[in-house]
Parts: C-alpha cells; structure tokens; sequence
C-alpha cells in the first residue's frame, strides 16, 4: 500500500543512515512550505557553507531524480529542465543561467548545491512566488504563509489567546524544565515550537507586565518558527477544537494535583496521536497548471472554476470550525496520481473534489463506481485501483448528504455513482462535485452567488454527517 | 563562336527543363499529399468481410444526457477478435457523423482489440480518440459506457475491457473517467443504468 505507514521507520533510518554517511550536519535543516505539504531537507556543511542535496529540495514536489547526460546532471519539474554542471557555479533553468551562489557538487550520484540556491530552483522551476527566509531556512512556495495575532487579557485569571489564521497541523510544545511530556509548564518560559505550519510574524516581542504572563516573542531558526511565553507561574496550553486557537492560563491549582491532566490539556505524546485522526476535509481544485481541463469558451477554464469553488468551501468549512487542507492553491501541475497519496499519507477525514463540465445544468455529485473490485491483498493493504472499497459506503453518504443540501439551495441536482480518478484509489469517503453552467450560458460557471451557494450547500452537509464519516460532531 | 541564334536556343532549352522540373516537383508533392491525405483518413486496420447482421448498439445523447440502445445492420466477421473491432468502430462512426449525437475528436478510432485472456479483452485506441475527446466527467463517461456495453451485447463472454491509447496505459481519458482499471462488464451493465 502505498500510503502504509510500516515504510515510514525504514524510510526514516535510511534517511538517517544517508545523512550520517553524506555529513549532514546534525539538526540543520531547512523547511519547505508548500500548499501541499511541508518537509524538511537536511542542510550539509562542505567547506564552512551551507549545501542541499537537489534531489532533497526537489523531489518532493514532483521533480525527476537528477541523471547525467554528457558532462551536465539535469532533472525535470512541470516540463521545465535544470542543468548543473560539477564544479561550476552557474546552472541552466528554464533555458536561463542562473547563479548558485557557490559551486554545485556531485557525491555519489547527488548533486548538491549552495543553500542559497534554493530559491532561484523553487522560482523558476515552478514559475512562481517564493519567499526565503534564509537565516532561519524556511522558504514559503506560492502564498502559504500563516499569522497570528496575541490577545492578552489581564485579571484574577489572566490568558494569553492565540489566534491563527489557518487551523494549526502539528504544534510541539517544550519547556526548559519539563521532562514529563504534558503542556503544564514547570518554569517561567514556555515555548511552543511549529515545525510543520508556514507561521511568520512580523511581532518580535511584546510585553504585557510583570503577571503570571509577561512577555511573548516570536522567533524563527533551523527550519522553525517558534512563538515563546513568559511568566512568573507554570503555563497551561489549551487549543481549540478547530485548531485555530491556543490559549495560554496560569495553571490551575486543581488541574496541576489532578492524576491526569483536563480533557483538553493535550499530553504531547498524546498530541501526535490525535493528529492521525483530527478530522480534516482535503479539497481538491482537480486540474490545474498545464492541465486545464475543460474549456468553456474564452478564457474560462475548469482548472480555474475548481480553484474559486475550493477556496469558498475552505472558508465555508472553517467557519463551521472544520479544518480544511488545499491540494493546490494555485494554477500548479499536480498529477491525480500524487493528489491521491497526499490525500492518503494524511489520512484525510474526507476527500471532495470539483469539477467543472458540460451537458446539463445544475451540479451533479458523484461518489466512486468501483469498475474493478477486488479482494484486498492482505489485511492492511488495499489494490491501488480499488482502495476506496473500505470507504465506499461514507462516501455515499457524503454524497447524499451533499446532494439534498444543494436541492435545498433550490438546485438541480444528480447524484451519480462512477469512476472518476483518482476516487477509486482513495482510501478515505471521497466524492466529487461537478457545476454545470445553467443552459447554454457558461459564463453562468463564474456567477459567485451560485458558487458560494454550491460551497456553502457542500459545507453544510459535510458538517451534517461529520460524525458519521469519522470525525467528531 | 556560337551563333545568337544557337545561344537563345539554348537558353530557352533549359529554361524550359528548369520549368519543368519545378512542375514535376510540385506535382509530386501534391500527390503525396493526397496520399497522406488519404491513408489518415482511411481506417487503420484493413476493412474485414463477414456477413451482414442486425445488431443493437448502445449510443450517447448529449443533448440529453442519455445512452439508448439502436438498432444497426453492420457487417460483422465470425473471428471473435475482428468482430468486436468492427462492433466498437461502428459506435465510433456514429459519433464521428455530421452532426453527431456525441461529437468525438477527428482521427478518433479503434486500432486493435486483443484478448489477453479468454474473457478479458484490451481495446487500443488512436490518440485522437483521447487528445480530442471532449472533457468532463459525464462526456467520457458516456464514451466509455457506450463502447463497453454495445461489445459484450454482442461478443458473448467478455468479462474484462480496459483501454489503451496508442498503445500505452493513460491514466484519464480526457482528465476524467478512469482508463488505468480494468472495467468488469457486469459492473458497467450497472453503470449504463444511471444514463437511463
């Protein structure tokens, strides 16, 4: 099985084992921020300077594995090709020279270059926006970025209230003097370190008196950010059901004698669990880049349809306090391929596609039609083109719930069963939505008051039959 | 020296062989044109003899947004093989028709069926059939659903179709319906009932 978590400890000891050998220096890392995922190449010291291995910064996002031809080592990413050349400073992207900053090398069969050199690969090769924040090596692709704003509030039970702009995905918490791997803070200083979320700050420090809660900082180092508070008294941390909120109190006398901490005090080794089984929504704007899908007359597109629809349901979903992830949140390549292994290796609570096409009118919801089943292979693998038999049955009552939301809306509705990729090779309930344009008018397709009211109609019902797809209502 | 009369001559002797050559040349380009012209618009395969019969096949309705079966009279060998060529490259003449209940892209037609096994058969399809075929989930749905269901109303025993498209696997027909699975008939039989 592709998305099977038994290869994920060889994986990590071979990427251990590989960055022993190669010299990766211990803990250095750079972080990559991507509308998909995050992940984190190791950062190798040659000669006093900072390298990466291309093939760590690159693959993740679909790039070929480097392969030498003549003298010059060359990969592919979204139909466009990088050169490098060992011992030369300059490489060829795009057809254009581009400056690495210091020499590329080539060890074993891995060609390594600058740390700087980071960002003209990303850029180019993905023909879009990134941000480099190059002393503590983390770089944002496209508009990924996440804030917080600080809310203190003073009195008998003073709270420090965080509020993010996105629902948090993994959030580690340390203190200097606490060993005991719960959020109750035994010291003056509590640090809660963000590691997979893009968040930037333009706050450094802000001072709130000399209470149990006096200052905070935000700082960002080795592929990190991290937001610290301190006080005069232990910290509590306390995050919202919707992951979008963290709110920080003097530990209560009650709590901190209690045998086990309060139901919403998060043990940290606790915390990791329940990551697997947060319930999200993965929204797939399908298409995208090269793919545009279908065309409509002009210059409307269904990539670009698909793109509106599924950041209104984002924001539909979050207002219900359901957390959402984009597979894509621009005009980028994405293969159905990949959108279904990111979709899987999450372990999403959900997976809703749009789409956008001709005959008909209304909005048609599809769930899976398994033109093949088979027997899984064994108990915990599942045939790629049949994953979604285990899920089959959530997904039609995601697709039910959405159809009679949408009827509600006073739309034309069709709930269908068929085999649309990547559906079958899902393993969580997974349907897909389809907006046609109202007869012989596509322009119909861009009207924002019939799109919110397709994304709100989805959100509704998702929130309607949450519990019964695994989540909790 | 050369007389002007014998010079004028020849000048106007190979004047006349350069006008020529230009000609012929023109001429020839023109005729493989046509040629090429010919042989892209003729069927791939060789059209195959057999014995007239009277057949039901299933076709797509975009207007609306239907599959209903018609009857045809089509010459169909006894090879099972050829047979279900002929059978899936008649549906695709309808489509090809002017107008067309379910336009399809020019070029698009059927190259070659194999039987992998005794009830599993792999239908190769030209590229046009793919990079022209309209997109959109129900669209190619519809193609796809149309073609399974008229071959096994008419070649008994096939329990297994999946499509190639020049002779290589593709993941999407057009962005959209599955061409990676192999598609089971019988499950098809119930796919075709959501286009009733």
């Amino acid at each position: 099985m592709r998305w099977s978590k038994p290869g994920i400890a060889p994986a990590a000891v071979a990427l251990f084992c590989a960055m022993a050998i190669a010299g990766a220096v211990p803990g250095q890392q750079l972080t990559v921020y991507t509308s998909q995922a995050s992940y984190s190449p190791p950062v190798f010291d040659r000669g006093g300077k900072p390298y990466i291995a291309v093939a760590d910064l690159l693959s993740p996002v679909g790039a070929s594995a480097p392969h030498l031809k003549g003298k010059e080592w060359r990969l592919e990413l979204n139909k466009a090709e990088a050169r490098f050349t060992a011992g030369k400073d300059k490489a060829a992207i795009r057809g254009q020279e581009a400056d690495l900053g210091g020499k590329a090398l080539v060890e074993d069969g891995r060609v390594m270059v600058p740390l700087a050199a980071a960002l003209p690969l990303l850029s180019r090769l993905l023909n879009t926006t990134v941000d480099f924040h190059q002393p503590s090596r983390r770089i944002f692709v496209g508009n990924v970025s996440m804030r917080f704003t600080a809310e203190f509030k003073d009195g008998d039970a003073p709270s420090l209230v965080l509020n993010f702009s996105q629902p948090l995905k993994l959030l580690d918490s340390s203190h200097e003097e606490d060993h005991s791997g719960l959020l109750l803070t035994h010291s003056n200083k509590t640090t809660l370190t963000f590691r997979k979320d893009p968040l930037v700050s333009d706050l450094n420090k802000q001072d709130f008196g000399a209470g149990a809660i006096q200052s905070l900082s935000f700082t960002e180092e080795n592929g990190t950010a991290s937001i610290t508070v301190t006080g005069n008294k232990p910290l509590q941390i306390i995050r919202s059901e919707d992951g979008k909120t963290v709110t920080l109190q003097p530990q209560a006398p009650a709590v901190a004698a209690a045998p086990e901490p309060a139901p919403q005090s998060i043990p940290a080794t606790a915390e990791s669990q329940r990551r697997g089984s947060e319930f999200f929504v993965m929204i797939d704007p399908s298409h995208g880049g090269n793919d545009k899908g279908a065309s409509f007359g002009g210059k409307l597109v269904e990539k670009d349809i698909t793109l509106r629809l599924a950041r209104e349901l984002r924001k539909e979903l979050e207002e219900r306090g359901i957390a959402t992830r984009l597979l894509r949140d621009s005009d980028i390549d994405l293969s159905l391929e990949r959108r279904a292994e990111i979709t899987n290796e999450q372990h999403a609570g959900l997976y809703v596609a749009f789409h956008a096409g001709r005959p008909g009118k209304g909005v048609r919801v599809y769930a899976s039609f398994l033109t093949d089943p088979q027997q899984p292979l064994a108990s915990r693998f599942m045939p790629w083109e049949s994953a979604q038999s285990g899920a089959l049955g959530r997904s039609q009552i995601a697709a039910r719930a959405v159809s009679d939301e949408l009827r509600k809306k006073g739309l034309t509705v069709a709930n269908l069963a068929m085999p649309v990729r990547p559906l079958n090779n899902l393993a969580s309930p997974a349907i897909a939505v389809e907006l046609t344009p109202e007869i012989d008018d596509p322009q119909s397709l861009e009207n924002q008051k019939r799109q919110n009211s397709v994304a709100a109609a989805v959100a509704a019902a998702i929130a309607q039959v949450r519990s019964q797809l695994g989540g909790r209502p | 020296m050369i007389p002007r009369h014998f010079q004028i001559t020849i000048a106007l002797v190979l004047l006349a062989i350069l006008i020529s050559g230009v000609v012929i040349i023109r001429i020839t380009h023109k005729e493989e044109a046509l040629t090429l012209q010919a042989a892209e618009a003729a069927p791939v395969a060789p059209v195959v003899g057999g014995k007239q019969e009277h057949i039901q096949v299933l076709l797509a309705y975009d207007d609306d947004q239907a599959l209903r079966w018609r009857p045809a009279d089509v010459f169909l060998p006894a090879d099972r093989g050829l047979r279900a060529r002929e059978t899936l490259r008649y549906v695709l003449s309808q489509y090809l028709q002017t107008p067309s209940p379910h336009p399809l892209g020019k070029g698009s037609e059927i190259k070659d069926v194999y039987f992998i096994s005794d009830d599993t058969m792999i239908v190769d399809t030209t590229a046009p059939f793919a990079d022209g075929h309209p997109s959109g989930i129900l669209l190619e749905e519809m193609t796809l659903t149309s073609l399974i269901e008229t071959l096994t109303a008419n070649v008994p025993g096939i329990a297994k179709v999946k499509f190639l498209v020049d002779g290589k696997e593709r993941e999407t027909l057009a962005g959209h319906a599955d061409l990676m699975s192999f598609y089971q008939t019988a499950a098809v039989h119930e796919l075709a009932k959501e286009f009733e």
